[in-house]
């Protein structure tokens, strides 16, 4: 099956993330893209390159916003020509973003182009209250003078007011911390298990920060050179003296340390195939080998809302004849640290292997020693769309400092049941 | 030639209400050889944010190029509001400005400006200033300018003429700004330029416009930003301001690429024959 050309990871670039309200507030969507883009362009010497295409989007987006993509490659330093759109898949929007431009790529349709995304959750969208926003609508077709004043007198006082988007699935009315901390319990992740993944994400981000790690995947922006939300010097018994935030009574084991913080920031990787890379003299640095998307009835409460990569990982493994400690490195994307741990346990669970994935046997365990190595969104925080344009810059870097053949496992669960997951080779 | 270092940034407004109280009684035809200049000016990233939004730059860390001249305008208000300072700083009108960026400015750079005032020259409606703007970081200069300011009084018929404005572009609009009414009051809050020509009709009346006008200022970081990104590296932009766009209004950009690089001017919309500015820029 793989007649068509591959599509090479050929370097990344990020923002720093920050949290919420914090040095990006006055940024937007549109302007921290740009600068991430700028950034990727400007270290690769793309200036005035026409590139195949740019696809990037935002999870919390401004109507106005209807082409941030194409907007931010206009910005940018880029040919004016390089075609862009936007996709949204939750916290799933840069990973698919990635899988869509390497497709094309792969199929030749396409020999170069970026994937990336942004988020802010400082500087959101504020709408009007549905009601009202429904009887201004009303207002507004309103042709005669009688039709309006008609219109108009159905506004009331109580209907004024704005609303800002919140963390909420629409069809459950529950939070998505509220969602894990269910599907936390149902796999019995400890509390004591979360604190320490979480100390391990600060630790090993920290320690790649020290390495110089980053110094070739991020630029600085708005007087930010390292993640905000990094805590170097946390503790375990810090992490263990914050009070639980999600999940109820004494069983409740998630904290605002164990769990993603609300974020800012940016990210956008470079594909390309082999002879674009070879032309523009970049040098590939992983393959990208191929990718999946599932989806799961968390609406009924038949799963977990953010179980859909436990299944995804399985049908890809199956596609491309491999185990699941086939990999050198992995990236579990820590929504929360009970998301992680809640994936390991049901890859580990000879029940779950089969008779939810229908296999005969438990997919198995990881070396936790190969997972998110350089820390993960816990510490970095967790700009939704911006995530997987991180996760891939930073994969495809580890593991071409590994050598050609390693091969990485990338799992990010996504709003709404959903997952994407994608597999990279060193080049 | 005396240089003079202030121990930080001055507050404009009362520079402001200094200048129009003392306005009447000044006089002279020789400009005191004086630079004024203010050590480690930081940027602050808010008031950067908020000009950036309003002049079309995206939010970052690059200083736009007329930036440094918005950062030095107290400046400037201290060197003519001196006691000895010949000409009257209400109704001083910009002519030119060029401005040439040496290296692109990063907002956490630490900046120290100095002002020069130069030499009064006859024209045909009064007289003209030039005044040099200089942003060093440590030893480097890192942008200059050169302003030209028109003191509005007895012209010269046969005074020289300056470099004179290229043709701007013929052709269709490229850009369509609608320049609100309050356009002046929210740069002026982002600039700190509060000089009431800017503000509102009244003001603009007793300083003998017939409305209020945007800050040429403005309207020529408006249009660097919509010429791309050419300007936020090394690059020299000259502009000429040749007609006051009153508020509100809608004008129109053109832009033409030379040789020498871009050429682009703002035109009224519902005039074109009306050219308030001409720019070009080469990097």
């Amino acid at each position: 099956m793989t007649t068509h050309r591959r599509a090479a990871v050929l370097g990344g670039n990020r923002i720093p993330f920050a949290r919420q309200f914090g040095p990006y507030a006055e940024a937007s969507n549109q302007d921290m893209l740009t600068a991430a883009l700028e950034g990727l362009v400007a270290r690769h010497g793309l200036a005035g390159e026409r590139l195949g295409e740019v696809v990037a989007g935002a999870v919390i987006k401004h109507s106005r916003d209807f082409n941030l993509t194409r907007e931010a490659v206009l910005g940018s330093s880029l040919s004016p020509d390089t075609p862009a759109y936007d996709v949204q898949q939750a916290c799933g929007t840069g990973l698919e973003a990635a899988v869509l431009v390497a497709n094309k790529i792969a199929l030749g349709q396409a020999d170069s182009g970026i994937a990336g995304g942004v988020d802010s959750a400082s500087d959101a969208p504020i709408v009007v209250p549905e009601r009202l926003r429904r009887k201004l609508l009303r207002l507004n077709r309103a042709k005669t003078a009688a039709e309006r004043a008609k219109a108009a007198v159905t506004i009331r006082p109580t209907d004024l007011g704005v609303q800002v988007p919140a963390n909420t699935e629409p069809r459950t009315g529950m939070s998505m911390g509220q969602h894990m901390a269910l599907t936390a319990e149902r796999w019995g992740v400890t509390r004591e298990a979360q604190d320490e993944l979480a100390l391990a994400s600060h630790q090993n981000l920290a320690a790649a920060y020290d390495a110089g790690f980053f110094d070739d995947l991020m630029t600085p922006y708005l007087g930010l050179t390292r993640d905000q939300n990094l805590r170097a010097d946390t503790t375990i018994e810090k992490l263990g003296s914050l009070r639980t935030v999600f999940g109820d009574g004494p069983g409740a084991t998630m904290t605002a340390g164990n769990s993603t913080p609300l974020t800012d920031g940016a990210s956008a990787v470079l594909l390309g195939s082999q002879e674009w890379a070879e032309e523009h003299g970049l040098k590939p640095l992983a393959w990208f080998v191929d990718g999946e998307t599932a989806a799961v009835d968390y609406v009924s409460g038949d799963e977990g809302l953010l179980m859909a990569p436990a299944y995804a990982v399985p049908r890809m493994l199956a596609r491309q004849g491999l185990t699941l400690q086939d990999f050198d490195l992995y990236e579990i994307h820590e929504a929360f640290a009970a998301t992680v741990l809640s994936t390991m346990k049901a890859w580990e669970d000879e029940e779950f292997c089969r008779e939810r994935l229908g296999l005969d046997a438990p997919l198995g365990s990881i070396d936790r020693d190969t997972l998110n190595v350089t820390g993960s969104s816990l510490a970095a925080g967790h700009p939704f769309a911006a995530t997987g344009g991180r996760i891939l810059a930073t994969l495809a870097k580890l593991l071409h400092e590994k050598g050609s053949g390693a091969r990485g496992l990338v799992s990010i669960c996504a709003a709404g049941g959903q997952g994407v997951v994608a597999i990279l080779e060193a080049a | 030639m005396t240089t003079e270092t202030l121990p930080s940034l001055p507050t404009i407004g009362p520079l402001l209400a200094r200048a129009a109280l003392t306005a009447r009684g000044r006089r002279g035809s020789e400009v005191p050889g004086r630079t004024l200049r203010v050590e480690n000016v930081r940027v602050d990233r808010h008031r950067l944010a908020a000009y950036q939004r309003l002049t079309g730059y995206a939010v970052s860390d690059a200083v736009p190029q007329p930036y440094p001249w918005v950062l030095a305008f107290a400046v400037q208000c201290e060197l003519m509001t001196r006691p000895d300072f010949p000409l009257a700083l209400p109704g001083m009108v910009h002519l030119e400005n060029r401005v040439t960026t040496h290296r692109t400015l990063d907002a956490a750079d630490p900046l120290t400006l100095s002002v020069t005032a130069g030499s009064l020259q006859p024209h045909r409606r009064g007289r003209t200033l030039d005044v040099r703007l200089e942003a060093q970081v440590g030893e480097d200069l890192v942008w200059e300018c050169d302003s030209v300011y028109l003191s509005r009084g007895h012209g010269t018929d046969d005074a020289p003429r300056g470099d004179t404005a290229p043709d701007a572009p013929a052709g269709p609009a490229t850009v369509v700004w609608r320049l609100p009414d309050d356009l002046g009051r929210e740069y002026a809050a982002v600039s700190g330029d509060v000089n009431p020509i800017h503000l509102h009709p009244l003001a603009a009346r007793a300083m003998g416009f017939r409305r209020h006008i945007a800050h040429g200022m403005w309207t020529y970081a408006r249009t660097l930003a919509a010429l791309g990104r050419t300007s936020l590296g090394p690059s020299t932009s000259r502009v000429w301001f040749t007609k006051p766009v009153f508020l509100p209004s809608s004008v129109e950009l053109v832009r033409a690429t030379t040789a020498g690089g871009d050429v682009a001017a703002l035109r009224s919309r519902k005039d074109p024959s009306t050219t308030h500015l001409v720019l070009s820029l080469e990097a």
